[in-house]
């Protein structure tokens, strides 16, 4: 018989304990999410159900007491996103400085609209930062020209097969890996109940197709002489096309064939019936109906949200965050105003984003990637890999890309939808189960170079020129598809 | 007797003029030494990029590939640029914003600090109100304006809505006719403080005895001001309006912030589309081969303006 002293009981199981700790966080021997049973059902029986310790699987990146430096730019928080967000990015930041306090972080926060522009600028200088979290639209872009270094999960402690098939077509480049998904999303479509009831319609149904949404916007606007669906036309802003390609996509066309399973980005489709049948959607509502809001072409997302929570406007596409973000508009509101934004947050509904007339139903599939620069590109041309390694196991760990994605966004690396604080989300944040079905519907921007010009400008020159009557329908996308050609034969 | 040649008399002056220049270089050195960090810092901020740009503008830079792998392309930059539809009409956008905006700024101004002239209770209180626009932050100012002139909640909109003059907000920045109107309307209000202080600053230097003579005379007001005003205020009037010029010609932020050089680029001004064909759609070279443009015309216009203060100097030295 072996005796066992107390002590000996302890270190035992001591070291028991932290090895089945090390098991369970260590995301490999757990068991893959597994993408061909997702809805919302399969989401909430797998919340919750996995224990990740960070700062334990990034030491096995970067140890802890690693001392060194690190530039890092990030799309941040902007003016439409809710409070809530902005705590948890402070919270990120506070986390990262304790876990590696001998890292000395210089952050600096650029919004979507702004980070490309300025990035592009400081790369021209070679004065780029170590490591940059991009919108999903320019990975690609840097990577062809060779200005990212190849970084792929692995790197970082995690497992390609952890994220997202559709965000990592986003970061790769020929066959190479260069950056790693820290959010993906899609958006869903919100209406209120209120208006749909005073106009006629059904309070608790969203229009079922695009041709759907025109008849209710018309309908609306007839009825209560506001806007009825929120179209957003701004040139530059991210949001127009997270807005208009659903709707493209949904008729059949495409700026390639980009929706379809294998794309070639081949060739031009956005002077093909089917888009141009999308385009004229948007005209009817614009400029045959008037039903939607006139400062669509100078606007963006973020001013629809005050036009919808003053009851002003009756549907439109958005994020789940947009629930967080009436909240706290509505606190700002005083008097009459509270009373008037809280029925309209009462008469919130989400839904799926409508189909085409053929059934077919798309989404943006968005979110964010994370990447290092070449030390040649970066200011002092030195890149501190360690420490940019170590910032970015952080932010695409489970327990943080779910946190930074909280409110808006879903976490890149699948295992944060494992985690305690996805169930606690999914408790507390209203129609996320819409948005998380709206995943295995999104469609990724085309993984080309040439993507921010296109989407960013190609697209919405289109819409504001078939809007404001510069041009007609047809020589709008005719005019958008040569634009796209020339572009792609590099002129 | 000595015989000079012609070109032997050339020769002498030419030394002479040599040997001139550099002994005033010498005796002057000290000064030379003191500008001599502000003309360093200077070719660096200034020469250097101008030269960078000029170079550019005869480069194809495809936006998919890095600045590094431009191609020698001759002056094609130039000949796209003055083949291009859109360069006639960014054009005639920038003619329309800095002629409207100038003048009628001038004019604004000039009315104003005419107004201001004269003693009243309370001037000079008006004096610092009519400033406020100048001083406030184009930033600001056009974020007020872009509120203001918002076409379904705007303050404008909801005055002539609710006063029952119209059925619907009017469009001001939303549609392709009325969009660079509105934001002229806006750079007017910025600016014409300026053109009101410079003109104050002038009126100032009108000899009282000329206009009370005048007055004696029987000239009547009108008479006194095209006679006797006016032609003082001419060089500070060159002036003015030169520097408003300058300035619209280089106006990005109201622009930008205000509609982005939209709808279908119906407000683009030189300097916006400059920006968005180099940050926006990275055609470096083109945009280099635009921006030698419109350094050109702004050479031009800072050549006049140095004339006119070239001018005032030999006015005030004569007199």
């Amino acid at each position: 018989m072996t005796r066992i002293t107390l002590g000996s009981a302890v270190l035992r199981g001591t070291v028991a304990t932290a090895l089945m700790a090390s098991l369970m966080s260590t995301s490999a021997l757990g068991a893959p999410v597994d993408l061909s049973k997702w809805s919302p059902e399969y989401v909430r029986s797998i919340a919750g159900t996995e224990d990740f310790d960070t700062a334990a699987d990034c030491a096995k990146v970067t140890p802890l007491d690693y001392k060194g430096r690190l530039t890092f730019w990030y799309q941040g928080v902007f003016e439409g996103d809710p409070d809530l967000l902005r705590q948890y990015y402070k919270d990120f930041f506070e986390t990262f400085r304790k876990t590696y306090p001998n890292i000395q972080l210089e952050e600096q926060a650029l919004t979507y609209n702004d980070l490309l522009d300025k990035f592009r600028t400081a790369l021209l200088g070679n004065a780029a930062p170590m490591a940059v979290r991009l919108q999903i639209l320019g990975g690609t872009e840097f990577a062809s020209k060779g200005y990212l270094e190849p970084l792929k999960p692995e790197d970082v402690g995690y497992s390609t097969e952890d994220f997202w098939p559709g965000a990592m077509k986003a970061v790769t480049w020929e066959g190479v890996t260069y950056g790693i998904p820290t959010n993906n999303e899609t958006m869903a479509f919100i209406w209120n109940a209120d208006i749909f009831k005073r106009a006629g319609l059904d309070p608790d149904k969203a229009p079922a197709t695009w041709d759907d949404v025109v008849k209710y916007s018309k309908q609306i606007h007839d009825k209560l002489g506001i806007a009825g669906y929120g179209l957003v036309a701004r040139k530059n802003a991210g949001n127009t096309p997270y807005r208009f390609m659903p709707q493209l996509w949904a008729h059949g066309g495409g700026v390639f064939d980009e929706a379809t399973a294998n794309p070639t980005y081949e060739d031009v489709q956005l002077d093909s019936p089917q888009s141009k049948a999308a385009l004229q959607a948007s005209y009817d509502m614009y400029v045959r109906d008037k039903s939607v809001p006139v400062s669509a072409l100078t606007n963006q997302q973020a001013d629809n949200q005050p036009l919808f929570l003053a009851g002003q406007l009756g549907m439109m596409i958005s994020h789940p965050s947009d629930y967080d973000v009436m909240l706290d508009l509505q606190k700002k509101a005083t008097g009459a105003d509270k009373d008037k934004a809280q029925t309209v947050i009462d008469n919130m509904r989400y839904g799926l984003i409508p189909t085409g007339s053929d059934g077919k139903r798309a989404v943006v599939f968005g979110g964010s990637n994370i990447h290092i620069l070449k030390p040649e590109y970066v200011e002092g041309g030195k890149v501190d890999e360690p420490a940019a390694k170590a910032i970015i196991c952080m932010w695409t760990s489970p327990e943080w890309s779910l946190k930074m994605a909280y409110a808006g966004s879903n976490p890149g690396n699948l295992n944060g939808f494992k985690t305690k604080w996805m169930k606690e989300r999914l408790d507390n944040i209203k129609f996320l189960d819409v948005t998380t079905s709206m995943l295995p519907y999104g469609i990724p921007f085309p993984a080309l170079p040439q993507a921010p010009e296109i989407m960013n400008i190609i697209v919405p020159d289109m819409l504001q020129n078939a809007l404001t009557g510069a041009m007609t329908v047809d020589e709008a996308a005719d005019d958008a598809a040569r634009k796209v050609r020339d572009l792609m034969g590099g002129l | 007797m000595t015989i000079v040649t012609g070109k032997a008399e050339a020769r002498r002056r030419l030394q002479s003029g040599r040997s001139g220049v550099l002994r005033q270089i010498w005796e002057h050195r000290a000064d030379y030494a003191y500008v001599l960090p502000a003309i360093a810092v200077m070719l660096v901020v200034i020469a250097y990029p101008i030269y960078y740009t000029i170079e550019l503008s005869f480069f194809k830079t495809p936006p998919g590939l890095q600045l590094r792998d431009k191609t020698f392309i001759g002056v094609d930059n130039y000949t796209t640029i003055l083949t291009s539809e859109v360069f006639w009409r960014v054009t005639w956008n920038t003619l329309i914003w800095t002629l409207g905006s100038t003048l009628i700024a001038f004019v604004l101004g000039f009315a104003t600090a005419l107004a201001l002239h004269r003693e009243f209770v309370g001037r000079g209180v008006l004096r610092a109100i009519l400033i406020i626009p100048w001083v406030i932050s184009a930033v600001a100012a056009s974020y007020i304006w872009k509120w203001i002139y918002h076409s379904d909640f705007g303050i404008i909109g909801a005055v002539l809505v609710g006063l029952g003059l119209a059925d619907r907000p009017p469009n001001f920045i939303d549609s392709v006719n009325t969009v660079l109107p509105s934001l002229i309307v806006v750079n007017i209000w910025r600016e014409f403080p300026f053109a009101m202080i410079m003109m104050m600053a002038g009126l100032q230097t009108v000899p009282e005895q000329l206009l009370r003579a005048a007055q004696v005379d029987g000239a009547s007001a009108w008479q006194r001001f095209w006679h006797v005003t006016f032609p003082h205020l001419r060089n500070v009037s060159t002036v003015t309006i030169l520097l408003l010029a300058v300035a619209n010609f280089n106006s990005f932020i109201i622009p930008w912030i205000m509609t982005g050089g939209g709808p279908s680029n119906a407000s683009h001004i030189w300097i916006t589309h400059i920006y968005e064909l180099a940050f926006g759609r990275q055609r470096w070279g083109v945009a280099s081969a635009y921006s030698v443009l419109l350094f050109l015309t702004l050479m031009t216009l800072g050549y006049f303006y140095v004339r006119a203060l070239s001018g005032n100097e030999r006015q005030e030295g004569s007199a």
